[in-house]
């Protein structure tokens, strides 16, 4: 415990690592490919969950669907006033929504209803109803489109307007009055707003539903009892509270990335068996360079300490290394190949940037999950090592 | 069973330990027996070359516990984001009947395998190797808590269960909590903190007259009250709020994490307090390196606690 | 003072036993030039390792300077030989890709001394044994005489008061023989202990040799 780092030792161990270069360039690469490859999908999760987080915190806290027959129907908007009634409820908000698949390009868009006088149900909605005037949108009879949307519009030669096919078939023409930037891209990149009157003839609705309705609770406490309230009311609603979505979410990620991890855990297995196959295995030479450090002096704990020196220093270099790597490819290159994986619904979807989510806690995850498990493969050689008969130089 | 990327970093290196205990015990419970100082035997010769290997393994079991203690709190405390009605790691830690034993017994452990490395320090800077038999026992009964603890929190996780509601440490940490922890807060918390301040004293009194017996035990009191009184009175003046008794919270980002200075001081302080008076004892030789780590770090740990309630006094001129 | 009493060593192979040296006794004084001859296998090495504490007797004891070395725990027995005693090998056994000085050093390096201090016993050695101009020349690169020098460097460069020599002489050529012998005789004024290990009859007949010692099959004849 008091004792100094032997700096000296650590130059040996330095340069032994670099005299045999050849040998351990296969081990560190393949090390820092599992950290790399062990670190990107942590990172891509880790990012993911903390958008999705984002999103969810401005959701409402319940959304109430209507089922008939087990199919999802749309809600008659005179329910609106009971649901108002309801102690604890401070605004209940009907939405017009629904996607719209396009086909030339194979892409869902998500179309949304406004209305000028009518508040949104979240808040980054909100700001961007906030810039357009929706008076003049309903009588210019035009939309505004994310990001996405406008790009695949306008590689199908839709530039300024956009020809809807109704339910009936009819030809819908909405121009294209604005593109819109948002902070939350997850699902702000494919929607579509556009006024409700326009939204009820595109999806073939009547105007007095909609196609589900968000509740707002000001005391989260209170939220099973609204729930429990509505359900009574209503018995064909079905409500889903904030914390259904974020659960389901938590498990379909941890689900997805625990599928990755127990592959990791066998590959770091398979990785710990070759590290001491590789190890064990000591050249005439390094079992000869063992017996010269014996017989001037050094002790067995000596070249442990030397041993244990080299696996760290190639180990935490492999680390950095791998972390590196996937640092930039998630956050540089936007993790190409691996990204879909993860998210996998339709292509409009992923273009958003994995935002930032590296802190101690992950890094530490990290060198537990990686560091500690190559030492202990080295362990065992390493004793081996330090017990060979120095004689072996004497001959 | 939940599969965050934590646990299964922690169920690894269980697995990883336990590999490596089973074989330091096999290896220790052999030298134990055929140990032979004076022996020429090739058979002699081999068992000296095992005892490195066992110190090797238990000096790497050691090194990562450490930090896989702090990182186990972690963990719990990120899972209490997942589990309804969990603030902090105290609520995951108790979802599970056995989780304050599995904390109980990491703590244990680490108290003993450090314990074991100082033997080993001891014994090897001696010529005639006097406590190798004595090491290699103590490591052959030390395996068995140490595999109670691996035990414990392979079935710990995989008794914790997301959908089952828990208690927060509000109710845990609270005279109203039905468990034996409410003992605590029966006893008016001024008597506790007088304790604890005796003890510390005791810790200093026991310092300057070089009495090895009384700082040990001092010590070992002072660990107790410490974590008794910091759960009682000095976390609420941590988190400024009365009623607040966690002592996980205090690990959290929103106290800057002082919990974790607080608890190495403490365990350091102890730690060299208490192992390395017992080993004093049975070197017979003292090594005043120790106590003085063990005075240095008790009281580092007496001015951190202390401050709070000074400073929130200084603040808002009553005390909470 | 070095003594061998009554030494048995058996190399086990797992498929026979080999007896190294049945019975050994063996009395050095100190400051002796002692050379052991024998063919190859009669015990000369084993001996060697005994007394640096490198390998263990079956049977006997192993006495250095007052200490029972064959008794020592690892980390002791180290020690004791970084304090005491500097070993030369048949071909010179350095680490071939360090330069003269790493190599030198090499046996310093467990004692974690500071900069300062490791620079100074380094250039000391070196500068002994005029090798200081090529300190940092990696040493497969050096002529088979300079490499001869580097190696007696970290030999002697912790001051040992003995010094063990394994067929030193059986790669070179005589004019590095005499070289050889030369700085032996010099070493030998200065006090040291030199133990020689060889078949080279160079040796047999110098006139600094204070004793002779005849192996055959792990026993002394003569």
């Amino acid at each position: 415990m008091k004792n100094k780092i032997n700096l000296f030792l650590v130059e040996y161990a330095i340069n032994a690592l670099l005299r045999r270069g050849w040998k351990h360039f296969f081990i560190v690469s393949i090390f820092t490919f599992l950290i790399f490859l062990l670190s990107s999908i942590l990172f891509i999760s880790d990012a993911i969950k903390l958008e999705l987080n984002s999103t969810l915190n401005l959701l409402p806290e319940i959304t109430l669907q209507r089922f008939v027959g087990g199919k999802q129907s749309d809600v008659p908007i005179e329910r609106m006033d009971a649901l108002l009634d309801i102690e604890g409820v401070s605004r209940a908000i009907p939405r017009v929504w629904g996607y719209y698949y396009f086909k030339p390009a194979g892409v869902n868009f998500s179309v949304v209803g406004i209305d000028a006088y009518e508040p949104q149900y979240k808040e980054a909605l909100q700001s961007i109803v906030d810039t357009v005037d929706v008076k003049a949108l309903e009588n210019k009879h035009g939309m505004i489109v994310g990001e996405g949307v406008k790009k695949v519009l306008s590689e199908n030669y839709y530039k300024d307007f956009f020809n809807f096919v109704t339910n009936d078939g009819r030809w819908e023409k909405v121009h294209i009055a604005g593109v819109f930037h948002s902070a939350i891209s997850l699902e702000a990149n494919d929607m579509i707003l556009l006024p409700k009157k326009i939204a009820y003839e595109i999806f073939g609705m009547d105007s007095n539903h909609a196609t589900d309705i968000v509740v707002k609770v000001s005391n989260p406490k209170e939220i099973p009892m609204v729930v429990s309230k509505i359900n009574l009311l209503y018995p064909d609603m079905r409500t889903i509270t904030k914390d259904d979505i974020r659960v389901s979410y938590q498990n379909i990620f941890d689900y997805k990335s625990g599928f990755f991890l127990s592959l990791f855990v066998v590959s770091a297995f398979t990785f710990f068996i070759i590290v001491y196959d590789k190890l064990s295995g000591l050249s005439a030479e390094e079992k000869k360079e063992i017996g010269i450090l014996k017989a001037v002096g050094w002790s067995m704990d000596d070249i442990i300490k030397e041993k244990f020196y080299e696996s760290f220093i190639l180990s935490v270099c492999a680390f950095i290394l791998g972390l590196c790597i996937s640092l930039f490819f998630v956050y540089g290159l936007h993790a190409p190949l691996l990204r879909d994986i993860f998210i996998g619904y339709s292509n409009l979807k992923p273009s958003f940037d994995l935002p930032f989510s590296v802190d101690g806690g992950m890094l530490s995850l990290l060198f537990l999950l990686s560091v500690p498990i190559y030492i202990g493969a080295t362990l065992i050689p390493t004793w081996r090592a330090s017990i060979l008969d120095a004689d072996e130089v004497m001959r | 069973m939940t599969m965050t990327p934590e646990i299964i970093a922690l169920l690894m290196l269980d697995a990883l330990f336990l590999f490596f205990a089973i074989i330091a015990f096999v290896l220790s419970v052999r030298i134990f027996v055929k140990w032979n100082r004076h022996a020429t035997t090739p058979v002699q010769y081999a068992l000296e070359k095992q005892s490195y290997l066992v110190s090797v393994v238990i000096k790497y079991i050691f090194v990562l516990k450490i930090p896989l203690f702090l990182f186990f709190i972690f963990t719990c405390d990120k899972l209490s984001n997942i589990i309804t009605g969990a603030m902090c790691a105290a609520g995951v830690v108790n979802s599970v009947e056995f989780g304050l034993y599995l904390t109980l017994f990491k703590i244990i452990n680490l108290y003993l395998f450090g314990f074991w490395l100082i033997v080993n320090r001891a014994d090897m800077q001696e010529e005639k190797l006097p406590f190798t038999k004595l090491k290699f026992l103590l490591f052959s009964l030390f395996f068995f808590p140490l595999v109670a603890e691996i035990g414990l929190e392979i079935s710990f996780f995989a008794s914790l269960n997301i959908s089952k509601i828990v208690s927060c440490c509000g109710t845990l940490f609270s005279a109203a909590s039905t468990s034996y922890l409410a003992l605590l807060f029966s006893v008016d918390s001024t008597v506790i903190v007088g304790i604890f301040y005796f003890f510390a004293a005791l810790v200093g009194v026991a310092y300057f007259l070089k009495n090895r017996l009384v700082f040990i035990f001092a010590n070992g009191m002072f660990a107790i009250f410490a974590i008794i009184s910091l759960i009682v009175f000095f976390s609420t003046y941590v988190y400024e709020l009365p009623t607040h008794n966690c002592p996980f919270c205090l690990l959290q980002k929103e106290y800057y994490g002082i919990g974790y200075l607080m608890y190495s001081t403490l365990f350091i302080g102890t730690f060299f307090g208490m192992c390395g008076g017992i080993l004093e004892e049975l070197t017979r030789r003292s090594d005043v390196s120790f106590f003085t780590i063990s005075i240095i770090f008790d009281g580092l740990y007496c001015v951190i606690v202390t401050l709070y309630p000074v400073v929130y006094y200084l603040n808002n001129g009553v005390w909470l | 003072m070095i003594v061998l009493k009554d030494i048995r060593k058996v190399y086990a192979t797992p498929s026979e036993e080999v007896i190294a040296l049945d019975h050994v006794s063996l009395h050095i004084k100190a400051g002796q030039f002692c050379v052991l001859k024998g063919a190859s296998g009669s015990g000369k090495s084993t001996i060697l390792s005994l007394i640096a504490g490198l390998s263990k007797p079956n049977s006997g004891e192993v006495i250095v300077d007052g200490k029972q070395i064959s008794k020592l725990p690892d980390t002791f027995s180290a020690n004791f030989r970084r304090a005491h005693i500097g070993f030369i090998f048949q071909k010179f056994h350095l680490i071939p890709t360090l330069s003269v000085k790493e190599n030198i050093i090499v046996p310093l390096i467990p004692e974690n001394l500071t900069q300062e201090h490791m620079e100074e016993r380094a250039q000391s050695a070196m500068e002994k044994f005029s090798i200081a101009h090529k300190a940092s020349s990696i040493v497969k690169y050096l002529s088979g005489g300079e490499q001869q020098r580097v190696a007696i460097a970290r030999a002697l460069v912790n001051q040992p008061k003995i010094i063990l020599a394994d067929e030193p002489t059986a790669n070179l050529d005589a004019k590095l023989s005499l070289e050889l012998i030369a700085i032996f005789e010099m070493l030998k004024s200065e006090g040291v202990s030199i133990i020689v290990a060889t078949h080279d009859p160079l040796f047999f007949e110098l006139a600094c040799v204070d004793s002779l010692i005849e192996m055959k099959n792990g026993a002394i004849i003569a």
